[in-house]
């Protein structure tokens, strides 16, 4: 029973699980990985990208600087002093000073126009300086930005493959733990397995045990109940047979009591104080073994009469049942009392 | 475990229980107690043989058919007629138990009579049939001309041994008659044996003789005469035949009684101007008044104890019992029943006190238990009169109407006929039954 139930459990296992196919799949394994690994650690010998390129951009341009015209300010002031001396000639040459006013008006409006399309020209150098600037900067910054991207992207590349060793060794370890995991935990499962085993031996053993305890205390209670059952009938029996014979002794006692009555004198000195109890053996047959006194009145002639009456009855009427008699006949108590007696 | 454990526990308990109630089951035959509360409503049956004879014997009735007789006259016996008897044993050698047992006999009584030069041997067995056990064995003498006291004698003896109570056959009867004649009416007191028989007149008179009363040692009578013209108290010495006038006071002398130790007599005297009791010394006529009432107090007899007396008074109208327990006890009344009660007497044992007891005209003799008050008539007869009861409390006569004349009548204390003393002439009256002389 025991073989029959390793047998299934054998043929019941995955194909896959057998130690020898997990051995050779987990050794591939092992080799495929170092393998990898080994191959993504060989570009360390390849050269950094070339990372100054973009400085050498940067010191090419040069710095702009801003532009700065001072030639105007001295010419306003000769002016004022020159109108201020030649005041007398104001009247003269007001018409000329407007006339000339005027066109140094208008040349100052030439002026202030150039001056404004001056400013917006210096102003577009300085936006398109700006703009220039900002382009190098952007350039540069973009250099900086690929450079720092190819950094990090180197970085990048070498922490993936530290990654990658790191892994490797990690998958190596993880393979080689699970081996061992593996290892362990078959170990583990075939200890378990023996230790069901023997669990289950135990438990069998147990059960059949338990089984044969049951069995025995099911016998043994079924046998208490045929013997409780076999003994409630003999009590229900024994206790009709009891009624029955009481009844029957009863009859008999009856005929006894009228038998003696009908033979016994209580003496002229009885007194219903008298009591004389005799002891009476019969034989099955009726007749009287022996009478005896077992308590006196006290009184000779009371006692006599006693004994007398349970003498004078030839043939006790007794029961042929020879259970009742044995019961209640074969030898009972007569108290003589003569209840009416003065 | 415990399982198990648990199941031999229950089982222990049912085996315990089964157990138990096998010793609850009723009653073993020890326990059923046949009680036998009544006896046979008749005579005991006994058998008296007739003794064997030898020498010359009187001509006389037979000694054992005087004790057949006096057993049946008693009312407790049945002797057996010897004409159905299968044998004579005079021995008890000779008893076959089982030819008695058929004969539905429960006594035999046998024995021999040898004259013996003018005395009377007697030698007798009694037999308890049913235990085949010899009850009584022994001799008894007297002279050939009492052999009426020799079968008195034994039949007191098989009386005793059967009843358990003294027989009385030996006592004797006082009692006194009355011959109406041509010349006149003749008083006699007399004295028999208890049948009747060996009757012998002590006193004759022209004058009434009443209330004759025994001594207690047997010898001695007193009575009332009128011989003198009125009523005296006379006390009457019977072996030598003196006489002594006790009391003869003016007025009534009537009803002595004798104490117990026969010193004093009680007596009714109006000497006091009206009917009084009195106690007199014998020895010096000392006389004591014990009651005082302007009605009739009389007819006084001791009670059981001697100390106390029973008497008969009209104080409540018509003549009742009373009960004075000392001299200085207030007398007590003790009949209800009707309104005549009066003579009483009582029995040695203080249980019962009998008296004349009228209803509807007829007087009876009933009799009233002290302890519980209850009253029993005793006769169907009547104008019965004066009972008195026999020492051994088992009978009482007393004087009644019977045809043309009266007769004494002896019954069982109970009350149950037994015979009758026909006088052989004219009135019987006044019967005073003797004690046990030993």
């Amino acid at each position: 029973m025991i073989g029959h139930e390793r047998d299934i459990e054998d043929k019941s296992q995955a194909p896959w699980k057998s130690p020898v196919v997990l051995s050779v799949f987990l050794h591939g394994l092992i080799v495929v990985v170092t393998l990898a690994g080994w191959s993504w650690t060989g570009p360390d010998n390849q050269p950094p990208p070339p990372s100054i390129s973009a400085r050498l951009v940067t010191q090419a341009e040069p710095e702009p600087s801003p532009v700065v015209d001072v030639v105007d300010e001295p010419d306003r002031e000769q002016e004022r002093q020159q109108a201020q001396e030649e005041e007398r000639r104001r009247q003269q040459e007001a018409e000329r000073r407007r006339q000339e006013e005027e066109r140094a008006e208008e040349a100052r409006r030439i002026q202030q126009q150039k001056e404004n399309e001056r400013q917006k020209q210096a102003e577009a150098e300085r936006e398109r300086k700006q703009e220039r600037l900002k382009e190098q900067q952007a350039a540069k910054q973009k250099a900086e930005a690929e450079a720092k991207e190819r950094a990090r992207q180197q970085a990048e590349e070498e922490q993936r493959r530290q990654e990658a060793a790191r892994k490797a060794e990690e998958e190596k370890r993880r393979a080689e733990e699970e081996r061992r995991r593996q290892e362990a935990e078959r170990k583990a499962r075939e200890e378990e397995q023996a230790r069901l085993e023997a669990e289950r031996k135990r438990k069998e053993r147990e059960r059949q045990l338990r089984e044969s305890q049951l069995e025995a205390l099911a016998d043994e209670a079924s046998q208490q109940r045929q013997a409780e059952e076999r003994r409630r009938k003999e009590a229900a029996a024994a206790k009709a047979r009891q009624a029955q014979m009481l009844t029957e002794s009863q009859k008999y006692r009856a005929l006894i009591r009228d038998r003696l009555m009908s033979v016994w004198y209580p003496p002229a000195s009885a007194t219903s104080a008298m009591s004389t109890t005799l002891q009476i053996t019969l034989l099955p047959t009726g007749e009287l073994a022996s009478a005896t006194i077992l308590s006196g009145s006290g009184n000779t002639a009371f006692d006599n009469s006693a004994l007398s009456a349970a003498r004078a009855v030839g043939r006790y009427p007794v029961p042929d049942d020879q259970q009742v008699f044995d019961q209640y006949f074969r030898r009972f108590p007569i108290e003589f009392n003569p209840e009416n007696a003065q | 475990m415990t399982n198990r454990f648990n199941l031999s526990r229950n089982r222990l308990l049912t085996l315990v229980f089964v157990m138990m109630s096998l010793l609850a089951t009723p009653a073993v035959g020890n326990e059923l107690l046949i009680r036998i509360t009544e006896g046979a409503d008749s005579a005991i049956p006994i058998s008296v043989v007739p003794f064997s004879e030898s020498g010359q014997m009187p001509a006389e009735e037979k000694v054992s058919r005087i004790i057949q007789n006096n057993l049946q006259m008693s009312g407790e016996f049945n002797p057996l007629p010897p004409e159905q008897m299968l044998s004579l044993p005079s021995e008890g050698s000779e008893v076959f138990f089982r030819d008695w047992r058929l004969l539905g006999q429960r006594y035999v009584l046998v024995g021999q009579v040898r004259n013996e030069g003018g005395t009377l041997q007697a030698q007798y067995e009694l037999y308890d049939v049913s235990q085949e056990k010899r009850l009584v064995g022994a001799t008894a003498s007297a002279p050939a001309s009492a052999s009426r006291s020799l079968a008195h004698h034994i039949s007191d003896r098989v009386y005793e041994a059967v009843t358990g109570v003294p027989g009385a056959f030996s006592t004797r009867l006082a009692y006194v008659t009355l011959e109406r004649r041509a010349d006149g009416p003749l008083y006699r007191l007399q004295v028999s044996d208890v049948d009747g028989k060996r009757a012998r007149i002590r006193l004759e008179s022209a004058e009434p003789i009443l209330s004759p009363a025994w001594s207690p040692d047997g010898k001695k009578l007193a009575y009332v005469s009128f011989e003198t013209g009125k009523p005296a108290i006379y006390v009457h010495e019977l072996a030598s035949g003196e006489r002594q006038r006790v009391a003869d006071f003016s007025g009534l002398n009537s009803a002595p009684a004798w104490s117990e130790d026969g010193g004093s007599l009680l007596m009714t005297l109006s000497k006091d101007g009206n009917a009084e009791i009195y106690r007199m010394n014998l020895a010096n006529g000392d006389l004591k008044r014990l009651t005082n009432h302007w009605s009739i107090d009389t007819e006084p007899t001791y009670d059981h104890t001697g100390r106390g007396f029973f008497f008969t008074s009209d104080r409540s109208g018509g003549p009742q019992i009373y009960h004075k327990a000392s001299d200085g006890a207030e007398p007590r009344r003790i009949t209800f029943g009707s309104r005549y009660n009066a003579r009483p007497r009582t029995d040695s044992t203080g249980d019962y006190v009998y008296y004349v007891h009228q209803r509807e005209g007829a007087f009876n003799i009933a009799r009233t238990n002290l302890k519980t008050g209850n009253e029993t008539v005793l006769t169907r007869t009547e104008s019965d009169e004066s009972p008195s009861l026999s020492p051994n409390g088992r009978m009482l006569i007393y004087a009644t109407e019977s045809g043309q004349g009266s007769v004494l009548t002896v019954i069982s204390a109970e009350g149950g006929a037994a015979y009758s003393l026909p006088a052989s002439r004219g009135e019987v009256r006044d019967p005073a039954w003797s004690p046990i002389v030993r």
